[in-house]
């Protein structure tokens, strides 16, 4: 990120909050300090998110930064004025874990500069609410936003969740990395750029009653691959499996196996396999099982259980009652 | 459905040999090895097929042991029966090759698909092994290692579909149970695993925690240290003014001792004797307690040690380790500081830690399911028990009642499923029963099984089924089907059945096969 702005030669770097996802120490405050010292030609502008909120005795409060980077620490929206660059930011930072109120637009200052933005951190209903609307209607050139993990844009050319650099969370999965935006006369232009070193990729494998294990693991490898080995997997497995098929790839992967010194799958390749997860369902013909077994407790169990969705817990009882009476079955 | 007509066109020791069944029962009589058995597997492999194996097995299956006598090429047969209201003609030819079946309506000629089901559908969903457990009654099978009771109990329990044909609903029933063992243990292991991961960064609080409480207590130290020698200065000031003599080595000042031996020496010449002594001894332990006294506040004052150090050093010196000491005092509350904030943080961690885990999660709601489906499960197979105990009580115990002449007036099964018979006075295990008693509650399980799961009245076959009845018994049992049955087909080798029904006159049609 640093070396991107020093060496594309950008004139401001925005913090939308959350820099850290606790409360700094000060040895990390130096840190960053130390690398935003790297920055020969960038201002930079941050503020505090709901995560490193500036408590009573935070760190933020007394941390000296370099002359170029402007912390916005007041609770109360504030402007940096940046007259090198023609800009002015408006911000506000945490001082609490979580903020209710709904954004006042009213209370948002404008700087005295060409150009004009506003960070923005929140947008939940518990940190600082705020809908499309709100943000349409605010009389900035741009508005930077923070908080939501997964990069998006609000509001075309006007409003954009950066989101994590790096995924935080297994369930970050997608693209991450910054926004990179231009302001000049004739607008503003933003575009995301991928900057993340791994991904937290959820792959989706659906299954038929032909499909096997063999298949499974060259659909794995095959993904894994294409996609990077650096990466984070999680495989789901959706579908219709063969009623008698137990893949034993997902076996050899599943929690319970792994503690006991069988060799987890993936691992011989170096590849970061977070969970195989089976969510196939047994292609059994409840109509036809129905029809055949109407006279047994098979049948009357399907009549039973079968009227529910697919995702219900009804359903998912049926296919275990189901797989448990046929795999038991006599001869 | 109704037999009308079996016709086996080259079937076993038969060549088109047409029999037309009538309403009613149709005794088919044949000595030893006549063929009825034949007759039995034939009308069997018409309505359900004949299955061929392969390889050595094919030696005793049933296709290969009824192949034609004369021209095996040619192995067919034709059977004409009535379902709802209708007669369709069922046409199999059952050779190596080309096995097929044609199936087709005689009034109005639409054709049937044996494949799609049809023939299935027309039977009222009869299978193979339902029609072997219902209306195709034999003697009671006893095997070597059940007793009669036994068999006849499984039969009973099975007949109402409790676990009929391969459905072992025990074996499903533990299946389920493992099932959720397995998922149970998987749960374990996970919420262990965030045991772990909870008690590492416990442990990781814990020691920043103790780190914590060192650094208090360093700074408590400290900052003492800077308010004792605060007081100390202060002291220190007072004394410089007060005695400046005192920073000396001696305890006493040499002057003093002067004066004290000048004193001392004094009265001998000043005071004439003998009281001259007198008064220097006086004096002298005057002076003695005055030294003895000064030497003891010495000692007093040498208890600290801080204040000793603090009278070795020098103005200088001190400035300069007061400003060490400053300087610690605010390191040590920077390091508290951070430490504090990472302990915070940690704690953070923890709490976020106890939040809901979404493998957790899934496996509990598998677990939730098969605990659904297993109770599910019970309370069918309580309610289809239900439904055979209702059965054995209520038409079984009147099919008993009718064949027995009113000997055994009811049946009784009990909680642990044990099938009791009552007469007028006495409850009798089935276990007790005799042969013949136990062959004919074992055709009135049957019989009654038959109603229960289908709607459509089948033909009734019995081979031979009558070997154990006494006469009156047998009369009593023709007399119900009789009067009970629409169709019943009676394949015997015995000649008392065609007795009795003429003695009876119950009309019948005879088949000599």
């Amino acid at each position: 990120m640093i070396e991107t702005c020093e060496r594309e030669k950008i004139d401001l770097l925005l913090i939308a909050g959350d820099l850290f996802h606790r409360q700094p120490l000060l040895r990390e405050l130096k840190e960053v300090s130390y690398l935003f010292g790297k920055l020969t030609k960038t201002q930079v502008v941050l503020v505090a998110g709901n995560h490193d909120y500036i408590k009573k005795d935070s760190y933020y409060r007394t941390f000296h930064w370099q002359k170029h980077v402007h912390m916005i620490s007041a609770d109360e929206p504030q402007c940096i004025e940046l007259s090198e660059i023609s800009t002015s930011v408006c911000g506000f930072s945490y001082h609490s874990r979580e903020i209710r109120e709904r954004l006042d637009i009213s209370q948002l200052k404008k700087g005295r500069q060409k150009y004009e933005i506003l960070l923005l951190h929140g947008g939940d209903e518990t940190h600082v609410p705020f809908n499309r609307e709100d943000l349409r209607r605010v009389d900035y050139d741009y508005v930077a936003l923070g908080h939501v993990h997964k990069p998006q844009t609000v509001i075309d050319g006007k409003a954009a969740y950066s989101g994590a650099l790096e995924p935080i969370d297994k369930n970050d999965t997608g693209k991450h990395g910054f926004i990179r935006g231009e302001i000049t006369d004739e607008g503003c232009r933003i575009r995301f750029v991928p900057a993340s070193v791994r991904r937290y990729i959820h792959e989706k494998i659906t299954v038929t009653p032909q499909f096997t294990d063999q298949e499974l693991q060259e659909r794995i490898e095959a993904c894994i691959r294409e996609q990077g080995e650096q990466h984070f997997y999680k495989f789901i497995l959706t579908g219709f499996r063969d009623p008698d098929i137990m893949f034993e790839t997902v076996r050899r992967f599943s929690h319970g196996d792994s503690l006991y010194g069988h060799p987890v799958f993936g691992n011989e390749h170096g590849w970061n396999i977070l969970e195989i997860a089976d969510r196939t369902t047994p292609a059994y013909d409840f109509g036809q099982l129905m029809k055949q077994h109407k006279e047994d407790i098979l049948g009357a169990f399907i009549e039973e259980l079968s009227e529910y969705p697919q995702e219900s817990i009804q359903y998912r009882a049926l296919c275990e009652g189901v797989q448990a009476l046929m795999d038991t079955r006599r001869g | 459905m109704r037999i009308r007509e079996i016709w086996m066109k080259n079937f076993g020791r038969f060549a088109d040999r047409r029999i037309t069944v009538n309403d009613g029962i149709q005794l088919f009589y044949g000595e030893n090895e006549a063929g009825k058995s034949t007759i039995h597997t034939f009308l069997k492999g018409m309505l359900f097929g004949m299955e061929r194996k392969r390889g050595r097995a094919s030696a005793t299956d049933e296709s290969h042991l009824y192949e034609p006598w004369e021209n095996p090429n040619y192995y067919a047969g034709v059977l004409r029966f009535e379902a709802g209201g209708k007669t369709f003609c069922l046409q199999r030819s059952f050779e190596k090759t080309g096995r097929k079946a044609e199936l087709f309506c005689e009034e109005d000629g639409e054709e049937f698909s044996v494949e799609n089901g049809d023939l299935e559908m027309l039977l009222d969903g009869l299978t193979a092994s339902g029609y072997e457990n219902t209306i195709s009654c034999g003697q009671l099978k006893v095997t070597p290692d059940a007793s009669l009771g036994t068999e006849l109990r499984n039969y009973a329990t099975n007949a109402c579909a409790q676990d009929k044909g391969d459905i072992d609903l025990g074996a499903a029933f533990a299946r389920l149970k493992e099932r959720k063992k397995d998922i149970e243990r998987r749960i374990k292991i996970r919420l262990e695993e965030r045991q772990k991961k909870q008690e590492i960064t416990e442990q990781e609080a814990s020691y920043v925690w103790t780190d914590i409480h060192k650094y208090i207590e360093e700074k408590n130290r400290i900052s003492e240290e800077l308010a004792l020698r605060e007081m100390g200065k202060q002291k220190n000031k007072k004394d410089s003014l007060a005695y400046t003599e005192e920073v000396s080595k001696w305890r006493i000042h040499p002057m003093e001792l002067i004066v004290f031996v000048l004193l001392i020496i004094s009265p001998l010449f000043i005071v004439s004797k003998p009281w001259n002594y007198l008064m220097a001894i006086i004096i002298f332990l005057c002076c003695l307690i005055y030294i003895w006294n000064r030497m003891k506040v010495s000692k007093r004052k040498e208890k600290t040690e801080s204040e000793i150090l603090l009278e070795k050093i020098r103005p200088e010196e001190e400035k300069a380790s007061r400003e060490k000491l400053l300087w610690e005092q605010n390191r040590i509350e920077a390091e508290l500081k951070e430490k504090q904030t990472q302990y915070e943080n940690l704690k953070e961690q923890l709490e976020e830690l106890d939040l809901t885990d979404d493998v957790i999660e899934r496996l509990q709601q598998t677990r939730e399911a098969v605990t659904m489906a297993y109770e599910q499960l019970e309370a069918l197979s309580g309610r289809l028990r239900e439904q055979t105990d209702k059965l054995l009580n209520g038409r079984v115990s009147e099919i008993v009642c009718a064949f027995t002449g009113g000997k055994y007036e009811r049946l009784f099964v009990d909680e642990d499923t044990r099938i009791y018979l009552i007469t007028e006075d006495r409850k009798i295990r089935i276990e007790q029963v005799s042969r013949g008693t136990a062959e004919q509650i074992y055709l009135a399980l049957r019989i009654a099984a038959a109603e229960f799961l289908y709607e459509e009245e089948f033909p009734l076959i019995l081979d031979d089924t009558f070997g154990f009845y006494d006469e009156k018994r047998l009369a009593n049992t023709l007399q119900w089907l009789a009067e009970n049955k629409k169709q019943v087909l009676i394949f015997t080798c015995q000649k008392r059945e065609e007795e009795l029904l003429k003695k009876m006159h119950i009309p019948y049609n005879k088949e000599n096969v």
